[in-house]
């Protein structure tokens, strides 16, 4: 019995000597490094933003880890596994390499959406600008609401780090600042035609001759610069910042469309009270805009029912007043001209007067960015 | 005859400790093929937080089953009852996904509301607003504005209507912000005014 227990003994330490000895070589860590860096490449989104070479590194996986398995089913003696450690530790370089790709491509996504983004924030605070300065509140400010709103979505996804999806935001975005700049083009594309200028030149020049040859007062209002000048004799002896309307810086074609007309005219009536404090009423509609109206009509793009419209006045209230059409001052400068201007003083209205400045070079700018 | 099968037993069971020990390969696989089928059942979006938890356990088990696969004697006992629990974990969220996505919804929906609202308010304020002196211009750009919003409006019931319901959120959330950035104005135009 003692020598069988002996035996035991020696049976039971000879075992644990030969399992210990013996033992299999271990499963290279590398393959579990790889299945942890598996995981961060899918956390990082490689099979979105890298999903070639991500599919390339499952592969790889795959293959390492079915060759694992297959040096595994052999006996532990004969398991070796330095040749797939060789590959696992290339997988994983490739792995590192590719994660580091992800981030960089993610972080220089972020940069360049967040840039775009910022670009376009400037390109409607700027256009916001001009229609303050224009009053063309319309269909610009609407589209540009629009496309804040886009941008604004575009923020929350950038959040999220969704850039595809972002960029097609920022693609919608500028669509509306493209028909916000088109919508104002439309209204300021005739301050730039050299031949409107020239008229609109031509008649400043024959009122500002005409106030120096008959000596007297003359009036000209220049829309796109916002300024009423007095002529005396042929020299400018006072300017005033005026207002318009909504559509101020159109011509005026028929009764409620709130445009200015422009065109040479005259003081037709001196209005001293009225609910804009004092008044001077020009002779609105002169012979031409007689004749464009009824060329209009003929086209039918003139809304039926509607005449020509009048009572275009220089009035006071305020530069700051939105007019149906009018030109407004304020009243202390109204003051001053109500009382040098008289009935038959020239009043000419032009859109403006000089190629050379600093809003034409604006618009020009929108429309090369357009 | 008793004792040596008491240390065959014994023998077995070293044996067992040392060899017998296997990396829990299929559950790791099981894990990780259930978090991707999970994400594409909509989990990224409707459940972005709990899939971000999901992907932190799996990392915590691989991490322990390569500190055991390190070890002499490894027990992966533990990163098997973490891989068990994450797989529960997984059908746990997917069985919850469709109310998730059914909040979602109604999240939406409820901001739409709150867009609409939003709105009302502005434009419930621009018809009240003085537009005299130095005001009318700042109103008839807020009414141009509020204008845009109402149109994008539209477009969150098209989101709604797509099941796109963060998509709706978002446009929903733009929207309130902008109508309200419009109200902000026009009670500062008013307050100009007085």
């Amino acid at each position: 019995m003692k020598t069988l227990s002996r035996t035991s003994g020696a049976l039971l330490l000879g075992t644990f000597l030969f399992l210990c000895s013996c033992k299999t070589p271990l499963a290279p860590p590398e393959a579990q490094q790889a299945e942890v860096l598996d995981q961060a490449l899918w956390r990082s989104g490689a099979s979105f933003y890298a999903q070639e070479n991500y599919v390339q590194f499952k592969q790889s996986l795959k293959s390492a880890k079915e060759k694992i398995a297959r040096e595994k089913a052999k006996f532990g003696w004969f398991r070796d596994y330095e040749p797939i450690r060789a590959e696992f530790r290339e997988l994983l370089q490739n792995g590192e390499d590719l994660l580091a790709k992800v981030e960089g491509l993610k972080s220089s996504k972020s940069k360049y959406y967040s840039e775009q983004a910022a670009a376009l924030s400037a390109r409607i605070e700027r256009l916001k600008q001009m229609t303050d300065y224009f009053n063309e509140n319309g269909p610009v400010r609407k589209n540009l609401a629009q496309a804040e709103i886009k941008l604004s979505e575009a923020g929350l996804l950038l959040q999220k780090e969704q850039f595809e999806s972002m960029g097609n935001y920022l693609s919608d975005s500028m669509t509306f600042i493209r028909q916000a700049e088109q919508a104002m083009m439309d209204v300021l594309s005739r301050y730039m035609d050299r031949k409107e200028l020239e008229k609109w030149r031509r008649w400043a020049d024959e009122t500002i001759v005409e106030s120096k040859a008959k000596e007297t007062i003359a009036i000209l209002v220049n829309k796109l610069e916002r300024k009423l000048t007095l002529y005396k004799k042929g020299v400018a002896v006072g300017s005033y910042d005026i207002g318009l309307g909504k559509y101020g810086l159109s011509d005026k074609l028929y009764s409620g469309d709130e445009a200015t007309p422009e065109g040479r005219y005259h003081i037709i009536r001196k209005i001293p009270s009225s609910p804009f404090y004092k008044g001077l009423l020009i002779n609105y509609p002169n012979e031409e805009d007689q004749k464009a109206f009824a060329l209009a009509k003929n086209k039918g793009l003139v809304p039926a029912e509607t005449g020509i419209g009048g009572y275009i006045e220089i009035h006071g209230g305020g530069k700051d007043n939105l007019t149906k059409g009018c030109i407004g001052l304020n009243d202390r400068d109204m003051d001053e001209i109500y009382r040098q201007a008289e009935v038959g003083t020239a009043v000419t209205i032009v859109g403006a007067v000089s190629v050379e400045n600093t809003i034409l070079a604006d618009i020009k700018k929108f429309e090369k960015n357009g | 005859m008793k004792g040596l099968t008491k240390n065959l037993v014994l023998v077995l069971a070293i044996a067992v400790v040392l060899t017998g020990c296997k990396q829990p390969t299929q559950l790791i696989d099981d894990a990780k093929a259930a978090i991707e089928d999970v994400t594409k059942a909509g989990a990224d979006k409707y459940a972005a937080d709990d899939l971000k938890k999901l992907n932190t356990d799996l990392t915590a088990a691989l991490d322990e089953v390569n500190a055991q696969d390190k070890k002499f004697l490894k027990k992966f006992g533990t990163a098997k009852e973490m891989l068990t629990k994450l797989k529960t974990d997984v059908d746990a969220l997917k069985a919850a996904l469709p109310a998730k996505i059914e909040a979602a919804k109604n999240a939406a929906i409820q901001l739409q509301s709150e867009a609409k609202a939003a709105i009302d308010e502005a434009k419930a304020l621009l018809a009240k607003a003085p537009k005299g002196k130095g005001t009318a211009k700042d109103i008839e750009a807020m009414k141009a504005e509020l204008t845009g919003a109402e149109t994008a409006f539209a477009e969150i019931q098209t989101a709604l209507d797509a099941k796109d319901y963060i998509g709706a959120a978002d446009k929903a959330k733009s929207i309130k912000e902008k109508a309200a950035a419009v109200t902000s104005q026009v009670k500062a135009a008013i307050e100009k005014k007085k």
